[in-house]
């Protein structure tokens, strides 16, 4: 696939974010373009959820830009980061346990712009979570672990992201859901949504991506193509010591 | 006897309305924003006297100034969340506590301030009317202000299941990070949830207006029952506001008739605090 | 040598302003009940101790413990109640009814203590509420007792032994004296074991229970001195106004203004709630006097103002920023310069007190062998998702077992398991022989000398990092001097030291974590459990963690870590445990585990090495 003649989408540079007085990014830097399946890796702590909450504006960065489309977006809050098509799917899914499945969806598609075609995306959502609308009276709460993955990007999808953000989406789901979630993010890919993940699961999370980010410590160590750093020794050395 | 127990439990019911109107606003409050509102009970004060003086002053008719108290106590609560509640909604639980007990304080003595303590009451046509029916006794503003209660209570319920804005406040209240990544403007939404609770209170007050006294302290009166209902109820759960106001309106017609009118405070207080040890999340809330 | 060194010091202390300051503060305030020839300001005068002594009474179960009561009028009136019926009733002196009354109350708060501590803040605070409404409502009724709402009248009689003077000066002493009894009480709670306790626990429950710390039952204790001193106030109320009536001995608008001179003031400090009464009692007061006979009602609306303003936008009162004014205060009033020379030459010996390395034995000895722990077939669900399935494994003596897995395979539930904090649905866990299954409250388990740490920091904010310690250390030693040295050892051993007095708060986070690992090896436990000590640390700071556990675990300690990161665990690890979907897929050495097939397919992903 050749990507380099596409625009950029989302674009960080020197991003610095603080929790109180600790630094947990330093500087990072990094651009996706459209169309794109980017990867960012590193060990816990090493600041992905950061990165991501830093673009969503959950939080605010210290120092740096953040471009989307064009825009700077580093002082929005989070609600208009949404309306321009910036979507996070946190880690830990947080559904509105108390909501049917259904409401949960409409409420993915709360800001103006997503509202308009809303049914649209619903049989959309629908196509590529066919167990969703078997479900859709239930409440979230009562799904199981990989329903939820899916009820939670399925949420996100009814933003009508431009760029989907994802979170750890493969977290304590057994092997053979874990493939199903990818299988999806594939396929939103392929509906022509950017997307930016985040992954422990570095074999599947690098052999579907276009680029990848390695974080150590609020820093990118290393950037490159997907497929490329799966055979990069320092990958392998950062999360398995050896 | 039986006929005395169906008196009761109407008497209790028809009461037990408008608890459950003040009750709900103030669960709607502590559900989204996680804080409790001590000042509510002097929200209901003020509507009292507003539709004291639309009556006395416009000759407006308590029911008819339901139109103009519920959207003027909308924004009130609008305006009071943006000044007073906004900047404690990060900070401890003492110090929340003690912002809207200064702002109780505040408001007592600002109607104590304006109208004095005098006991005011607004004399309509209806206001000892009375239906009676083989052996019951109904009063007719006391029905309507229970009919009343729950039309405003299930619009409440209906627009917060059917509409953007309801769906938002429910969101915010299940899961506030979510909420914020769903493009849901989290503090606007607040806003909303404490205007919409402070409008029903001050729908219950203009209620109340011609079967009960305004004076600056009415307020301390209700917003403890209300404190109860919401407990009782389970203090997430709207729905377990209406039917917790219905329970404590018929445990105080009971206890009031079989115990002592005095003692009826005292033993809902004990049941709030039976429910407080032995089941924190309340009938209907959940844990 | 050390006698001479001493007399000296005691002599030149007369001179320093941190002595004789408040000594003179203490002089003026017991001239000020006989300064005033004026009835207005003896009533006052007399007001604001009996505030300040209730705030201070309040503070004890509301800022130290953090838990907040809003009933304490429920107390204040058994108090009023009691000495006031008994005297009417038997002519029992209010002196000895006093007594009684405090009993009383301290019982009725050791029945309602324990159930209402369970509740979470808010809730905590409405239960108090309503229980005080049912004492007052119950009063109300009561008519051939309390005679009602009409109150009681106590004739005036005025005789020492009846509690009545006809002069106010011997009121303003026994307020002044209740005042200054709580401020000691006070002040040496602060600087006790159990103050240091009730404010971890205010910090961080879960945090002081890990460090031993007996959580309900302290809450309990600080209630009940708490009520005891304001039954006593309740007497003296009775006493003075010779008048009680359920409305205003029973009265929510009593019980939110001891909080809320706590907190103007300053919550949680030792001075703050005084100082709240010596602002606002006044300033209640005066506002009466002047605004309320302008207009009923105007006083109250600029008292209440002032306190939301206060509370928006000075949480912390006014004793926060009173003690650095009040520090530079100091230093400028003669002698200062004497305190500085002395206050070095007795805090040096401290520093220059050797760390004593007691076992320094070899790891991988022949004491490896004895198993020291061992668990079997753990298991535990939460609702439908098995967490931990049939885990067992065993720690040996001095070794140091590593403990990793993908997020949510179960490490920390193993911990919790472990320390108390869960209690596993089966499978057995046995330390030293001892099983340990049935061990709950975590302060027990670590009284058994099992330590821990949390994967979040979760240090003392509002401590020093050497308080945050001291509470680690009270766990061995009970005198605050030994649990000081103690925790001064530990700073060292750990590289703190120079940061002692800094609020933890302050710390950078690499330091809270060893500030952590410092509160946990205080309490001299044997089998330490560290939960990912090293994540989000850079290499460097990495590096000098790792040190550090190098030298724990030299010191004979057992250590049983759960690490994300590889490299720390793999250089660290004698053995390691890997966890997956809750089950133990793999065990052995840093070699062995880094070749196992499944341990690389669990973290990387299945095909990653085909």
């Amino acid at each position: 696939m050749p990507i380099w003649g596409r625009s950029i989408l989302l674009k960080l540079e020197n991003i610095s974010t603080h929790y109180g007085d600790v630094q947990a990014l330093r500087n990072v830097s990094l651009g996706i373009k459209e169309g794109q399946i980017v990867s960012i890796i590193g060990s816990n702590g090493a600041g992905k959820t950061t990165t991501l909450n830093t673009i969503s504006g959950v939080l605010r960065a210290s120092s740096g830009t953040i471009e989307f489309l064009g825009r700077r977006i580093e002082n929005l809050p989070p609600h208009q980061i949404v309306d321009l098509g910036v979507v996070q799917i946190p880690e830990a899914r947080l559904l509105f346990p108390y909501m049917t499945v259904l409401e949960n969806l409409e409420l993915g598609a709360y800001t103006p712009k997503a509202r308009k075609g809303k049914e649209e995306n619903l049989k959309v959502v629908f196509r590529l979570f066919p167990v969703l609308e078997e479900r859709k009276t239930q409440l979230a709460g009562t799904l199981s672990g990989g329903e939820q993955q899916m009820l939670a990007i399925a949420r996100g999808l009814m933003a009508k992201p431009k760029l989907l953000m994802l979170d750890e989406p493969s977290l304590g789901l057994a092997p053979l859901l874990v493939k199903e979630v990818f299988e999806a993010v594939k396929e939103i890919n392929a509906h022509g949504i950017t997307v930016l993940l985040i992954e422990q699961n570095v074999f599947h999370s690098l052999s579907i991506s276009d680029e990848a980010y390695v974080l150590e410590n609020g820093r990118v160590v290393l950037e490159g193509e997907g497929k490329g750093l799966l055979d990069n020794p320092q990958v392998k050395e950062a999360y398995l010591g050896i | 006897m039986l006929t005395i127990v169906i008196q009761l439990i109407i008497n209790g019911l028809l009461l037990g309305g408008i608890y459950a109107l003040i009750s709900i606003g103030l669960t709607l409050i502590f559900g989204v924003l996680e804080i409790i509102n001590f000042a509510h009970g002097e929200f209901l004060m003020l509507s009292m006297y507003a539709s004291y003086w639309l009556f006395q002053l416009l000759g407006v008719d308590p029911y008819l100034s339901l139109l103009v108290v519920i959207p003027m106590f909308f924004l009130i609560g609008l305006v009071v969340q943006r000044i007073i509640i906004q900047p404690i909604i990060h900070a401890p639980p003492l110090n929340q506590i003690f912002v809207t007990v200064g702002l109780s304080l505040i408001l007592q003595n600002v109607a104590l301030f304006f109208w004095k303590a005098d006991y005011r009451t607004v004399r309509t046509a209806y206001s000892t009317l009375c239906l009676k029916t083989s052996g019951l006794m109904i009063s007719f503003p006391r029905l309507v202000a229970f009919l009343l209660a729950l039309a405003i209570i299930s619009i409440l319920l209906i627009f917060l299941k059917r509409t953007y804005t309801g769906k938002a406040i429910r969101a915010l209240a299940q899961e506030r990070r979510a909420a914020m990544l769903m493009g849901i403007n989290i503090y606007g939404t607040y806003r909303i949830a404490f205007g919409i609770g402070i409008a029903c209170v001050g729908a219950a007050g203009a209620m109340l207006m011609p079967i009960y006294y305004a004076f600056p302290t009415v307020g301390a009166l209700f917003v403890l029952i209300a404190f109860v209902v919401v407990v009782l109820g389970g203090y997430n759960s709207l729905v377990g506001a209406l039917i917790g106001g219905l329970i404590i309106g018929i445990v105080e017609a009971f206890s009031g008739f079989f115990l002592s009118p005095h003692l009826k405070e005292a033993v809902y207080f004990v049941i709030f605090i039976l429910i407080l040890v032995f089941r924190p999340t309340g009938l209907f809330g959940r844990g | 040598m050390k006698m001479s060194f001493i007399s000296r010091k005691t002599a030149s202390n007369l001179f320093r302003p941190k002595f004789y300051f408040p000594l003179a503060l203490l002089l003026l305030l017991l001239v000020l009940p006989i300064l005033p020839r004026n009835p207005f300001y003896e009533d006052l005068i007399i007001m604001i101790f009996f505030w300040g002594a209730l705030a201070a009474a309040w503070n004890l179960v509301g800022g130290f413990a953090g838990q907040i009561s809003l009933g304490h009028t429920a107390f204040f009136g058994i108090g009023a109640y009691t000495s006031t019926l008994l005297y009417l009733k038997f002519s029992l002196s209010p002196w000895l009814g006093m007594l009684a009354g405090a009993g009383l109350a301290v019982l009725v708060a050791m029945g309602i203590g324990s159930p209402c501590f369970r509740l979470k803040s808010h809730f905590f605070a409405l239960a108090t509420i309503a229980f005080a409404e049912v004492l007052r409502h119950v009063a109300s009724y009561w008519r051939g007792l309390t005679q009602g709402g009409v109150g009681l009248l106590i004739p005036f009689k005025p005789r020492i032994e009846n509690f009545m003077f006809r002069s106010k000066i011997p009121y303003a002493y026994i307020a002044l004296g209740l005042m200054l009894l709580i401020i000691l009480v006070s002040y040496i709670i602060r600087n006790s074991r159990f103050g240091f306790y009730l404010i971890s626990l205010r910090e961080d429950q879960d945090a002081a229970e890990s460090l031993g710390v007996k959580t309900s039952r302290c809450k309990l204790i600080a209630l009940v001195i708490s009520v005891l001193f304001t039954a006593i106030a309740g007497t003296f109320y009775a006493q003075y106004l010779l008048f009680i009536d359920p409305d205003t001995v029973f009265s929510l608008p009593f019980s939110i203004e001891l909080p809320l001179l706590a907190i103007i003031g300053g919550l949680g400090t030792v001075i703050g709630p005084i100082i709240g009464a010596f602002i606002l009692t006044p300033l209640d007061v005066l506002l009466r006097g002047w605004l309320g006979a302008i207009s009923a009602g105007l006083n109250f609306i600029v008292y209440g103002t002032v306190l939301v303003v206060a509370v928006i936008y000075f949480p912390r009162g006014i004793a926060g920023w009173l003690r650095t004014w009040y520090e530079s205060f100091l230093r400028r009033l003669p002698g200062a310069k004497l305190s500085l020379a002395i206050e070095k030459t007795v805090s040096s010996p401290l520093l220059t007190s050797e760390t004593s390395d007691p076992e320094d034995s070899d790891p991988e000895d022949e004491e490896i062998k004895s198993p020291l722990f061992e668990a079997q077939s753990l298991n535990k669900h939460f609702g439908g998702l098995a967490a931990v399935k049939d885990v067992s494994f065993q720690i040996k003596k001095g070794e140091i077992l590593g403990l990793i897995g993908p997020n949510g395979a179960g490490k920390t539930t193993v911990f919790n398991l472990i320390t108390g904090f869960l209690s596993p649905d089966s499978g057995k866990i046995e330390f030293k022989g001892e099983a340990m299954t049935a061990v709950k409250p975590p302060h027990k388990v670590c009284i058994k000398h099992i330590g821990r740490t949390f994967q979040l920091v979760r240090p003392f904010n509002n401590m020093t990092v050497l308080e945050n310690v001291m509470v680690g250390a009270f766990s061995r030693v009970k005198r605050t001097k030994e649990a000081r040295e103690e925790a001064t050892k530990v700073l060292d051993f750990i590289g703190l030291l120079e940061h002692s007095h800094s609020l933890a708060s302050s710390l950078t986070i690499a330091d809270r974590k060893k500030l952590e690992l410092g509160r946990a090896l205080a309490t001299r436990p044997e089998l330490l459990l560290l939960d990912e000590v090293v994540a989000g640390l850079n290499p460097r700071e990495t590096e000098a963690i790792i040190g550090i556990i190098k030298a724990i675990s030299n010191q004979g300690i057992t250590l049983f870590i759960i690490e994300h990161v590889m490299k720390a665990i793999m250089t660290l690890s004698h053995r390691i445990i890997v966890l997956h979907h809750g089950e133990k897929i793999g065990e052995g050495t840093p070699a062995e585990i880094s070749r196992d097939r499944r341990v690389i397919d669990a973290y990387l992903g299945e095909e990653y090495l085909a």
